[in-house]
C-alpha cells in the first residue's frame, strides 16, 4: 500500500510524468479506437523516442498505452465491426448488433465500464503477488499444460461467431491451417513458401515469415464490413444507425455481476502465462459466458453480457501480461516484447532484480496501470457522448476512410507490401464468409492459436519423447485435454439434438 | 504514410541534435552523399537485440559523420523476409542492412541465394559473442561441466537442453560438434522464442540451456542461471571459473554470434569506404562502447573492418558447408 501512495505521488507529482501519463492515456484509446491502426502502430512509431525518456517514464507510457489501447479496440468492434486487435474480436458479436439496434451507447458504456473494473482488479492482483504469481505459473505450465489450454481454448469456443456447430469448427480449421504457412517452429522446415509446377518455381522469403494475424483481422473485419455495407447501400438495403447515447444503469450491471467475475478470473488466468494473454481471454470469457447465461439464445444478436463478458476478460489480462514480464523478464505478446526492448535500450533487464534495483519504475508502472484504468471509465464517458456521433457521417465518406486506415495499418506492421495484398484477399473472402455463416473470428482465433499450439505441442513431444499419453501423466494438462474432450462431445451431441427438433425442422422450411 | 513520415521527421530531429555536439571527430562523406536521410533494414523486430544494435549504432554514426538513419523493421523468416527489399533498392550506399550470422548459415544451407560476403558489402561487424551452457542457480544434481557430462552420460537422452530449432543453425550445429565429440547425448528442444527458452530453465521444464551471455546477462547478475561450459577458444576473464569446450576435451573451433552492417556490392567504393569508416568511428565512441558492455560485448574483440569481416564471414561459410555435409543438410 505503501508503496502504491508513492508511486502514485510519483505519477501524480512529476509534471512530465502526469503528461506522459495523459499522452499514453490518449494515444492508446485514439490509436485502438481508429479502425485499421492500432496500439502497435503507436508503440512502434514513438519507440525512437523514448530513446531520449527516462525509462521509468518510457516504461509506464507502453503499459498505460497497453491498458487504454485495448479498451479503444472495443469502441471500433461495437461502431463498426472491426476490432482494434484480436483480443476485441468477441466483443463485435454483440457490440454491433448493439449498434444496430440503436443501443452503441449502451454497449460503449458496457465496454468501459467492464474494462475498467476487469483491469483495476487484475491492477490489484498484480500489486499483491508479481513475484509469487510469476514463480507459480512459470513451475506449473510447461509446453504440456500451454498446449492443453489451448486445446481446451478451442474446444470450447469453436463455435461462437458462426451459424452453427459445423460451420465455426470449419472456420476454425482453416485458420489452423492458415497458421502452418511459414517456416515450422520446429525444424525451420519452410512450408507453402516454396513450390514449383511443372516448370514454374515459386519461393517467397515473404512467406516463409508466415501469416501476421493483424492483416488478416484488418480484412476479414474491417475490409469485408465495407464491402457488406457496400452492397447493403447499392441495393438500398441500408439502414443508417441511430446514434444513442444512453450509458447501461446499474441494474445492468448487477445482473451480469457473475460474468464478470468470472471473465476477471478467466482473463486473469489466461494473462500471466506468457504467450496465452489476451485473445484466449477474451474468447473464453465469452463462450463462458455464453454457456451458463440465462439469456443464452440471445447471445450473437446484442446481448449487454457478451460485452462485458469479452471486455472484463481482455483488460484483466494486460495487467496480468505484465507480471511474467516484470518478475521474469519474459514477454508474452507484441507490446510486452517492445517493453521489454525498452529496458533494454535502456540498458536495464527486468527479472526478479528490478524489485530490489528499480522499485521506482516498478511502482509508478503499476500505479500507472491502476489510475488508467479508472481514468478509462471518465474518458469513455466522454467518448460515449462524442464518438457515437461518428455514426452520423455518411458511408460513403466513412468506407474510403476505412480503406486508406486498414491499409496504412497492414503496411506499417512490418513494412511489408504483402501483408497490405492478404489484408485485401482476406476481405474478399471474409466477404463470402460473412454471407454463408462461416465466421471470420474462428479463423483469426484458429490463426493466433494455432501458432500458439502447433509451438507448444512440438516442444512437448520432444520433452516427453514422442509419448502423446505423457499429457496425461501432468494433472493440470490430463484434466485441460479431457475437459476439451468432453466440451467437443457435448457441443456435438447438442448440435445434433436441437437440429433433429421439431422447430428446427420448421425453420429449415422456413429458409 | 502519414505516421511513418512523422516518425523519420522526428528521428532526424532526435538524430540531428545529437551530431551537432560531438562534431569534433568528424568522418567527412564523399561529395553530395549522406545529404538525405539513410535508410537502415533491420530484420528482426522493434525492441530486440538486432534493432536496439541498429538504434544504436544509427546514432553513433550520425555523431561521428553527421548521417541521419531511419531504421525500418522488416521482421520475419529468421531475417530473411528483409532481403528482397534490401536487394531491390538502388545500390546507392542509402540502404543499409543490420544483419546477424543466421544470413550467413542460411546461404550456406541454401535457403538464401545471396552470399553475405560477394553480393554484399560488410562495411563492418560491431558485435561479435560467444556462446555458452547455463543450468539453473539452485540446480542440485549437478553443479559444474564434469558432473553434468557425467549425469549427461549416466541418463543419454533424458537430458534436455532448450535451444533454437532452426535446422542448421549455429546453435544446432555447435551442439552436433559438442556432443558428438564428448560422446553425450542432449535432448534438444526446439523453442522459437528466447523468453520460452529462458522461462522452460527458469520453470524447471529442461536441465540446461544453449545461449550467448548478453541475452542472459539479467539471469546471470540475479543468480538464477550459471555458466557451466563457455564455448570458445579462452576463458573470457568475467568466466574465468567456467571451462571451455576445448578444456573439457571437444576439439573444435566454435562458431561465434556476430552482427554486423551491410551495401549491396555496386556501392562506389568512395561511399563504402566512408560508410566503413564512419562504421568504426561509430564503434569507438563513448555511447556505443557503454552500449557494448551492456550487451557483455567487450569480453571479446567485438570489432572487424570490411576486410576482417569478409574473413570472418568465408571462415563461417566453410565451417557451415562441412558441418552440412557431415549432418546432411541443404544443397
Amino acid at each position: 500500500m505503501e508503496h502504491f501512495i508513492i508511486g502514485t505521488w510519483m505519477l501524480f507529482g512529476d509534471l512530465e510524468a502526469l503528461f506522459i501519463f495523459v499522452l499514453g492515456l490518449l494515444g492508446g484509446m485514439f490509436f485502438g479506437a481508429i479502425p485499421g491502426v492500432n496500439m502497435l502502430t503507436l508503440g512502434a512509431v514513438i519507440l525512437p523516442f523514448t530513446i531520449s525518456m527516462e525509462p521509468t517514464h518510457a516504461v509506464m507510457l507502453y503499459s498505460v498505452i497497453y491498458c487504454s489501447g485495448v479498451f479503444g479496440g472495443a469502441i471500433t468492434a461495437i461502431l463498426f465491426n472491426i476490432p482494434g486487435a484480436p483480443e476485441n474480436a468477441p466483443t463485435c458479436f454483440d457490440g454491433y448488433p448493439m449498434t444496430v439496434k440503436g443501443m452503441a451507447g449502451k454497449a460503449i458504456g458496457a465496454a468501459v465500464c467492464c474494462s475498467a473494473i476487469g483491469g483495476v482488479c487484475s491492477a490489484l492482483l498484480m500489486m499483491s503477488a508479481t513475484g509469487p504469481i510469476a514463480n507459480w505459473a512459470i513451475r506449473a505450465f510447461g509446453s504440456q499444460e500451454i498446449f492443453a489450454l489451448i486445446f481446451f481454448g478451442l474446444a470450447v469456443s469453436a463455435s461462437i461467431g458462426s451459424a452453427n456447430l459445423w460451420k465455426g469448427w470449419l472456420s476454425v480449421f482453416a485458420g489452423l491451417l492458415l497458421a502452418t504457412i511459414g517456416t515450422d517452429p520446429v525444424g525451420g522446415i519452410p512450408r507453402f513458401s516454396e513450390w514449383s509446377i511443372l516448370n514454374w518455381e515459386y519461393k517467397s522469403y515473404y512467406l516463409s515469415a508466415g501469416l501476421h494475424f493483424i492483416p488478416m483481422i484488418l480484412g476479414f473485419f474491417a475490409v469485408s464490413e465495407v464491402l457488406v455495407q457496400a452492397t447493403a447501400i447499392s441495393s438500398g438495403m441500408r439502414q443508417r444507425m441511430k446514434a444513442s447515447m444512453e450509458f447501461p444503469s446499474i441494474v445492468e450491471f448487477w445482473k451480469v455481476r457473475y460474468t464478470m467475475v468470472r471473465s476477471i478470473f478467466i482473463g486473469f488466468f489466461a494473462g500471466i502465462l506468457p504467450g496465452i494473454g489476451a485473445t484466449l481471454a477474451a474468447f473464453l470469457g465469452y463462450s463462458q459466458a455464453q454457456k451458463w447465461s440465462s439469456r443464452k439464445a440471445n447471445f450473437g444478436k446484442g446481448e449487454m453480457e457478451g460485452v462485458v463478458a469479452s471486455e472484463t476478460a481482455n483488460n484483466a489480462a494486460t495487467g496480468a501480461a505484465m507480471i511474467p514480464l516484470l518478475a521474469l523478464g519474459l514477454p508474452g505478446g507484441a507490446l510486452t516484447a517492445m517493453i521489454l526492448g525498452i529496458f533494454q535500450i535502456h540498458g536495464m533487464e527486468p527479472g526478479p532484480l528490478i524489485f530490489k534495483n528499480s522499485n521506482d519504475l516498478v511502482w509508478i508502472t503499476f500505479a500507472a496501470m491502476f489510475w488508467a484504468n479508472l481514468l478509462i471509465v471518465m474518458l469513455g464517458w466522454i467518448q460515449t457522448k462524442t464518438v457515437v456521433h461518428v455514426l452520423r457521417i455518411p458511408f460513403r465518406y466513412l468506407a474510403p476512410i476505412i480503406l486508406l486506415l486498414a491499409t496504412v495499418g497492414a503496411y506499417a506492421l512490418r513494412n511489408l507490401m504483402i501483408d497490405v495484398w492478404i489484408m485485401f484477399f482476406a476481405g474478399i473472402l471474409g466477404y463470402f464468409m460473412r454471407s454463408t455463416g462461416y465466421s471470420p473470428a474462428g479463423i483469426i482465433l484458429g490463426l493466433i492459436l494455432g501458432n500458439l499450439g502447433e509451438s507448444a505441442f512440438s516442444k512437448s513431444m520432444q520433452l516427453m519423447n514422442y509419448d502423446f499419453l505423457g499429457f496425461f501423466s501432468r494433472p493440470i494438462s490430463g484434466i485441460l485435454l479431457a475437459l476439451g474432450g468432453l466440451a467437443i462431445i457435448s457441443s456435438i451431441w447438442t448440435e445434433i439434438k436441437t437440429s433433429r427438433s421439431p422447430q428446427s425442422a420448421i425453420k429449415r422450411t422456413d429458409n | 504514410m502519414k505516421i511513418k513520415q512523422i516518425a523519420a521527421y522526428c528521428m532526424c530531429i532526435f538524430l540531428m541534435g545529437s551530431f551537432v555536439s560531438n562534431a569534433d571527430t568528424m568522418v567527412t562523406p564523399p561529395d553530395g552523399f549522406g545529404k538525405r536521410p539513410l535508410t537502415m533494414i533491420v530484420p528482426f523486430g522493434s525492441g530486440g537485440g538486432s534493432d536496439q544494435l541498429a538504434r544504436a549504432m544509427a546514432k553513433a554514426m550520425g555523431e561521428v559523420a553527421g548521417l541521419d538513419f531511419q531504421v525500418v523493421n522488416k521482421p520475419g523468416g529468421g531475417g530473411t523476409s528483409a532481403i528482397p527489399d534490401f536487394m531491390l533498392a538502388p545500390a546507392d550506399g542509402y540502404t543499409v542492412l543490420e544483419h546477424i550470422d543466421n544470413a550467413i548459415s542460411a546461404y550456406a544451407a541454401g535457403d538464401i541465394s545471396e552470399n553475405p560476403a560477394v553480393d554484399w558489402i560488410p562495411l563492418c561487424m560491431t558485435q561479435i559473442t560467444f556462446s555458452q551452457i547455463y543450468i539453473r542457480g539452485d540446480e542440485d544434481r549437478f553443479t559444474d561441466w564434469a558432473s553434468f557430462e557425467a549425469h549427461a552420460k549416466a541418463n543419454p537422452g533424458a537430458v534436455s537442453m532448450a535451444n533454437l530449432g532452426k535446422i542448421g543453425s549455429m546453435e544446432l550445429v555447435v551442439m552436433d560438434q559438442l556432443q558428438s565429440a564428448l560422446g553425450i547425448e542432449i535432448n534438444q528442444i526446439a523453442y522459437d522464442k528466447p523468453a520460452e527458452r529462458y522461462g522452460a530453465l527458469i520453470g524447471g521444464h529442461v536441465d540446461v540451456l544453449f545461449e550467448q551471455p548478453g541475452d542472459v546477462r539479467s539471469f546471470l547478475d540475479s543468480g538464477e542461471m550459471k555458466p557451466i561450459l563457455t564455448i570458445f577458444g579462452e576463458r573470457p576473464s568475467v568466466f574465468a571459473d567456467v571451462p571451455t569446450h576445448q578444456e573439457v576435451g571437444a576439439d573444435f573451433e566454435a562458431l561465434t554470434r556476430f552482427r554486423g552492417f551491410y551495401v549491396k556490392n555496386g556501392v562506389p567504393d568512395e561511399i563504402v569506404a566512408f560508410l566503413s569508416d564512419a562504421c568504426a568511428a561509430g564503434f569507438n565512441t563513448d555511447d556505443y562502447q557503454e552500449f557494448n558492455r551492456s550487451k557483455y560485448m567487450h569480453l571479446i574483440d567485438s570489432f572487424r573492418d570490411t576486410e576482417g569481416s569478409i574473413a570472418l564471414i568465408n571462415d563461417a561459410v566453410k565451417t557451415y558447408q562441412e558441418m552440412y555435409k557431415i549432418l546432411g543438410i541443404g544443397n
